[in-house]
C-alpha cells in the first residue's frame, strides 16, 4: 500500500466523478429528498414526540437510513468492474499496487458522500436556526459522524460486490440481490441474530443517540456503534483487497 | 510465439503483475516480482492486449494520469507526454478525446503510457493484431527506435513472420510450457539446419532408406513422386554427399536445391504440430 498511490487514484477518481453527470445527479437526489423531508417536516412532526421543537437532523438521519443504500448502490456498483470490462485496469494494476486502487476507489466514494452528508447537515443547520429551535450542534455532529459510517458501510459492500465481477451488469444485479438480503435479515426483528450482519442494524440503532446527545453510560453507546460500524467496512474492504488480489486481470 | 491459448498472454499477465503465478518465481532484472513488486512496476512498461482507455479521456489527460502513477510529478509527466505523444505520431491528437481514435492509434497511445519514466523493460502483448500494413510498420519502427535506446523488449506474437523481422531472441511456447528459447538463429536450426529439396526420376523406398541412414539427416519428407525433402544437421555442405549416394544406387536426380529453414519451419518442428 502507498498513500500516494491512494491518493492520484482518489483525485483521479474525483476528476472524473465531477464530469459524471450520475455522481451529480444521484448525489443531488440525495440531498434534495433529505432537504423535502425537513422542509416538511411540521407535517410528520407527530412522528417524533419531542418537546424540543422538529428534530431536523434525526428526520436527515431517517432519511440517509433508508434512501443511502440505493443511492450508493446507483452510483457505486461498477465503480471496480467497469474497469475490469474495459480493461483499463490493467494500465493501473501494472503501474500500483492493487490494494491502492480498492483504497482510492473507496476513499473517493467515501469523500462524495462525507460531502452529501455535510451539505444535509448544513441544511438542517440553517433550518433549526430558521425556525428558531436551540442551537443542536451536538446533535448535528453525530448526525453527520453517524451517517458517514453507516453510508461508508454501504460503499464497503458494493465496492466488493463490484471487485467479484467483470461485467457491469452482473455486478448490478449481484448488488441489488445483496441488497434485498441485508433489507430481509433486518426485517427479521430484534430478536434474530442475522440483524448483526446488516449495517440496517446499526444505522437503526444510532437514532436514539441523534436525539439527544448522550451523557455517562450513554458515550459507551457511541463508541460501542462507532466501532461496529468501523469494522464492518474494515471486514469488507478487506474482502474486496483479497478478492482483488485473487483475481486474474 | 505460440499458438492461441498457448500461454502467451498468461506469460505477460504474470510478468507484469495481473495475473498471480500459483507456484514458481518471477524475476524481472533480478527482482523477485513477489516481494518487490513496487520496484518491478516503476521499471515496466505494459501495453495490453485490448486498449482499455477511457474513451472520454483526450490522449494527453491519460497519459499525464499514468505517468503520475508511475511517481512523476504533475509537471514532469506533462513534459514527457508530450514528447512521448510526439515521438509515437500523436503529437498532434493529443487533445482529441480516445474515443475517436483508430485500433492503430489506440496501440501508439498505448506505447506511449508504456514508455513514460523511461522503462527498462516493454512488454507487448501482440502489438500488431488487428493493425493495417500502414498500422504494422509504424508500431514495427517505434519498437525498433526504442530498442536503439537500450530498452529491452518482450513481445508476444502469434504472427511468425513479425517476430522473424524484429526480434533477436525467441520462446516457443506449447500448451502452457516453454519448449524452446534462445537466438532466432538457433531456432531455425534447432532440430536441422537446412533443408534439401532433391528431385530424383526413379526414386525408390530404399534410396529414401539409405539416405535416412546418412549420418546427418534428421528426417525426410515425401514431397510429390519424384521429389523428397531431406532436413538436414550439418555445418559442411552435404549436397555432393547425397548426390554421390542416390547415383550409385542408380538414381538419376535432376533437382538438388538447398534451402535454410524458416521461422515457421522451426515453430511447427519444435511443437510437433502436423497439419
Amino acid at each position: 500500500m502507498n498513500f500516494s498511490e491512494i491518493q492520484i487514484i482518489e483525485e483521479d477518481e474525483i476528476f472524473k466523478g465531477s464530469k459524471s453527470k450520475y455522481v451529480w445527479l444521484f448525489g443531488g437526489i440525495f440531498v434534495f429528498l433529505c432537504f423535502l423531508a425537513m422542509h416538511y417536516s411540521t407535517y410528520i412532526s407527530f412522528l417524533f414526540p419531542i418537546s424540543e421543537g422538529i428534530p431536523y437532523s434525526l428526520i436527515s438521519y431517517i432519511v440517509v437510513l433508508s434512501i443511502g443504500p440505493f443511492i450508493i448502490l446507483i452510483t457505486s456498483f461498477d465503480i471496480v468492474s467497469s474497469e475490469i470490462e474495459t480493461g483499463s485496469v490493467r494500465y493501473i494494476i501494472s503501474k500500483v499496487h492493487r490494494s491502492s486502487f480498492i483504497l482510492g476507489k473507496f476513499f473517493f466514494l467515501f469523500l462524495v458522500f462525507i460531502s452529501a452528508s455535510t451539505g444535509i447537515a448544513l441544511i438542517s443547520l440553517i433550518y433549526q436556526y430558521s425556525e428558531g429551535n436551540a442551537f443542536q450542534l451536538t446533535n448535528i455532529v453525530l448526525f453527520w459522524i453517524f451517517s458517514s459510517l453507516y453510508l461508508g458501510c454501504f460503499i464497503s459492500i458494493f465496492l466488493f460486490i463490484s471487485t467479484l465481477s467483470v461485467n457491469n451488469k452482473i455486478s448490478f444485479t449481484m448488488s441489488i440481490i445483496f441488497l434485498g438480503i441485508l433489507i430481509f435479515f433486518f426485517l427479521q426483528g430484534h430478536d434474530n441474530y442475522l440483524r448483526y450482519l446488516t449495517p440496517f442494524y446499526y444505522g437503526a440503532k444510532n437514532i436514539d443517540l441523534i436525539t439527544g446527545f448522550p451523557v455517562g453510560a450513554g458515550y459507551l453507546k457511541v463508541f460501542e456503534s462507532l466501532f461496529s460500524m468501523f469494522l464492518y467496512m474494515l471486514v469488507f474492504l478487506s474482502m474486496s483487497l483479497l478478492a482483488i488480489k485473487r483475481r486474474d486481470l | 510465439m505460440g499458438q492461441n491459448g498457448a500461454g502467451k498472454t498468461t506469460t505477460i499477465k504474470l510478468l507484469s503483475g495481473l495475473s498471480t503465478p500459483a507456484k514458481g518465481q518471477i524475476f524481472v532484472e533480478g527482482m523477485d516480482l513477489s516481494s518487490e513488486s513496487g520496484k518491478i512496476k516503476q521499471i515496466l512498461g505494459l501495453v495490453p492486449q485490448d486498449s482499455g482507455f477511457y474513451d472520454e479521456r483526450t490522449a494527453l489527460s491519460h497519459m499525464v494520469y499514468y505517468g503520475r502513477l508511475k511517481c512523476l510529478s504533475k509537471k514532469e509527466s506533462l513534459e514527457q507526454s508530450r514528447v512521448l505523444l510526439d515521438q509515437v505520431g500523436l503529437g498532434n491528437e493529443m487533445f482529441k478525446k480516445v474515443g475517436y481514435f483508430s485500433h492503430g492509434m489506440k496501440t501508439r497511445l498505448g506505447i506511449a503510457q508504456a514508455l513514460l519514466n523511461d522503462p527498462k523493460v516493454l512488454i507487448l502483448d501482440e502489438p500488431t493484431n488487428g493493425l493495417d500494413p500502414v498500422g504494422i510498420r509504424q508500431i514495427r519502427q517505434i519498437l525498433r527506435e526504442c530498442n536503439n535506446e537500450g530498452i529491452t523488449i518482450f513481445l508476444s506474437s502469434h504472427n511468425l513472420l513479425e517476430i522473424q523481422e524484429i526480434c533477436t531472441h525467441v520462446g516457443i511456447l506449447n500448451k502452457g510450457k516453454l519448449i524452446a528459447e534462445s537466438t532466432i538463429e538457433k531456432i531455425r536450426h534447432l532440430e536441422s539446419n537446412g533443408v534439401i529439396t532433391i528431385g530424383v526420376y526413379n526414386l525408390s523406398y530404399e534410396m529414401i532408406s539409405l539416405i535416412e541412414n546418412m549420418e546427418f539427416v534428421v528426417k525426410t519428407e515425401l514431397k510429390a513422386e519424384h521429389t523428397l525433402e531431406i532436413f538436414v544437421n550439418s555445418r559442411t555442405d552435404v549436397k555432393p554427399e547425397i548426390n554421390r549416394l542416390i547415383v550409385e544406387s542408380g538414381g538419376h536426380v535432376f533437382k538438388l536445391i538447398e534451402n535454410s529453414l524458416s521461422l515457421e519451419d522451426a515453430f511447427f518442428d519444435a511443437t510437433g504440430i502436423k497439419l
